[in-house]
Order: structure tokens, then C-alpha cells, then sequence
């Protein structure tokens, strides 16, 4: 179960993702990242208060990312959460993805 | 749509004589097992996290080896880890190659040829008789690596499937796939259960090399 929050913030679409990115929330998570993709230019994902994510959640963020790159699109994964962290650390995923500390703005 | 089973089958089969190439006995098992798994996540019937599966829907997928490995993960509850569960599926795995050439040869993608190697040996045989699914496999294969775009979920399983069967180099030259060696190694890296068969593979290679130590 997830809770997304959304807030636009200078000319950032700051997207908040709470609770578990498992196979149950996984197209929630994947449809509300491409829906902030398709309206906005910039889009930072906020992971701070995400406790868990499987590799569910993670093809999820992987797809939302490759459609931000086919629309030209910037996008930020941000403010992991330890549990997150270890799990994208693990999985090697900054090769691919913009990952970093803190959120734009 | 061709499984992922199907799909790494379907790379190993040799386009000029129809014959199975695989370099890696062991590995490629491993792999195959990996495929199954694969396709199960795909199916949404199960999701791993760094160390355990979870199965989530044990309602069949309509795939009579997939259903067969759901039905198996149902009977072992005590089985939580992906690494045992890799092992455990290894162990039982029948014959998943030629359950995925069946089901090529079933759709009219290859037929079976059965001929003698000198009046004695039986020599199989799985000729193409429709090369498009495989030309697009490749290609899928071919941009995944070549290209530092972020790739479909089902092409970086398929490429940490095909690498440790040793079919890579089927594909692209060896040259190649030096110069992109970073790029693989980090596509078979993404996804808990390629890290998890690579882990089995490297385990098992130095248990047989230690156990060939001691035969010497």
C-alpha cells in the first residue's frame, strides 16, 4: 500500500511516495509517476517515507523513468529512505536513473 | 507473446542448421530456472525483495510450466529466499528446455528433425520455420545493450538471462560486447533474481573446480 502525495514547487512537480512499492502498489505507483511525467517537464520523486520497495516497485520506477527519458523529460529520484537506498544501491540503479540526496527545491 | 522461457530457448537454436547451442550446461539450467521466475513476476504471480520471493497469486497462469513451478512453490511454504527457491526449482526442473521447444514448434516457429550421426547417435535437431521471432529477440537484445537508453523491463531480464547462458556472444561479436561489458554487467545486475542465478552459477563453477582440485 502507498500514499502519493503531489505539490509543484518552483518548476518542480515534487511527487511524494509513502508506505510499501510492492507488487500490489506497483501500477499505482507506476500510473501516478507517468501521469506527473506527462503533464510536467520536471519531476523529483520524493522516496523519503517509502519503507519498502521490492523489485516490483522497482520495475515500476525503472518504466516511469524510460518514459520520462522517451518525452525528454527531467527526472529525480530523491531523498531515499535507508530501506530504499540499500535496495537501489544494491540493484545498481544509479547507472540508469538520477538519483540523488535531496530534492530539487 | 513468446515467455521468457521461450525466448532464451529460442536464442540458443542455431538459424543455419536448427541445432542448440549452449556453452554454459549449468549455468544455462540455472539461467532457464531464472526465466521461470521471470515470467511468473511478469505474470504478476510473484515479487522478490533483496532476499525472499513472495508468491501473490497462486491462481494458474494458463502456462502448463508455470503452473507447474506455482503449484510446486505452493507445497513449500518453509521456502522463503530466492537463492533456495532457485536451488529448490533447479532440482525439479524436468526439462524446461524441451517443454519451451515444444511449445515453439507447437506455435510454427520450429519443427523437429530427428536424423543418425553415423548410423548410431540420435541427433536432434529444431530448424526454423518462421525466423521472425528470433531476428526480434536479437534485435531487442542487440538495442538493449548497444544503446544507454533505459531499457524495458523484459529486455533487461532477457539480457541477464541470455549472459549467463553464454548466448550473448551468438549476437554480437566478442569485441562488442567487451566494449559493452559495464553495460551488461549492470543490466544483469538490476534485478534480485539474474544476481541471485549469477551467485548460484559462480557458487556451483568453484564447487565443481574445488571437487576437481581433489580428484587431480
Amino acid at each position: 500500500m502507498i500514499q502519493v502525495t503531489e505539490e509543484t514547487k518552483a518548476e518542480w512537480q515534487i511527487v511524494g511516495v509513502a508506505g510499501r512499492a510492492d507488487a500490489e502498489a506497483a501500477d499505482q505507483l507506476e500510473a501516478a509517476l507517468r501521469a506527473a511525467i506527462a503533464g510536467h517537464a520536471q519531476v523529483a520523486v520524493d522516496f523519503s517515507k517509502l519503507d519498502y520497495i521490492s523489485s516490483a516497485g522497482l520495475r515500476a520506477v525503472i518504466q516511469a523513468a524510460r518514459a520520462a527519458q522517451t518525452a525528454g523529460s527531467k527526472f529525480l529520484v530523491c531523498a531515499l529512505s535507508p530501506n530504499a537506498k540499500k535496495v537501489f544501491d544494491m540493484s545498481g540503479l544509479h547507472h540508469i536513473l538520477q538519483i540523488q540526496g535531496e530534492l530539487p527545491c | 507473446m513468446l515467455s521468457m522461457l521461450e525466448e532464451v530457448v529460442l536464442l540458443a537454436v542455431d538459424e543455419k542448421n536448427g541445432g542448440l547451442r549452449s556453452t554454459r550446461e549449468f549455468g544455462t539450467a540455472y539461467a532457464l530456472v531464472g526465466a521461470v521466475f521471470f515470467d511468473l513476476a511478469l505474470a504478476g504471480k510473484i515479487d522478490t525483495d533483496t532476499e525472499s520471493i513472495h508468491i501473490i497469486d497462486f491462481k494458474p497462469t494458463g502456462n502448463a510450466t508455470l503452473d507447474r513451478v506455482l503449484a510446486h512453490m505452493a507445497t513449500r511454504s518453509d521456502l522463503k529466499t530466492v537463492r533456495g527457491w532457485i536451488e529448490e526449482i533447479f532440482h525439479h526442473r524436468d526439462d524446461l528446455e524441451g517443454e519451451a521447444l515444444q511449445s515453439l514448434i507447437a506455435q510454427g516457429i520450429l519443427r523437429h528433425e530427428k536424423s543418425k550421426l553415423l548410423w548410431i547417435i540420435d541427433v536432434e535437431r529444431f530448424p526454423l520455420v518462421d525466423n521472425k521471432p528470433q531476428q526480434h529477440v536479437k534485435l531487442r537484445l542487440a538495442n538493449t545493450i548497444l544503446n544507454d537508453e533505459i531499457p524495458q523491463t523484459r529486455d533487461i531480464m532477457l539480457v541477464s538471462i541470455a549472459e549467463p547462458c553464454g548466448l550473448l556472444g551468438y549476437i554480437l561479436s566478442e569485441s562488442t560486447l567487451a566494449l559493452r561489458r559495464q553495460r551488461i554487467q549492470m543490466l544483469c545486475h538490476l534485478e534480485t533474481i539474474s544476481r541471485q542465478v549469477m551467485d548460484a552459477i559462480l557458487e556451483l563453477e568453484t564447487t565443481m573446480r574445488q571437487a576437481m582440485t581433489k580428484v587431480v
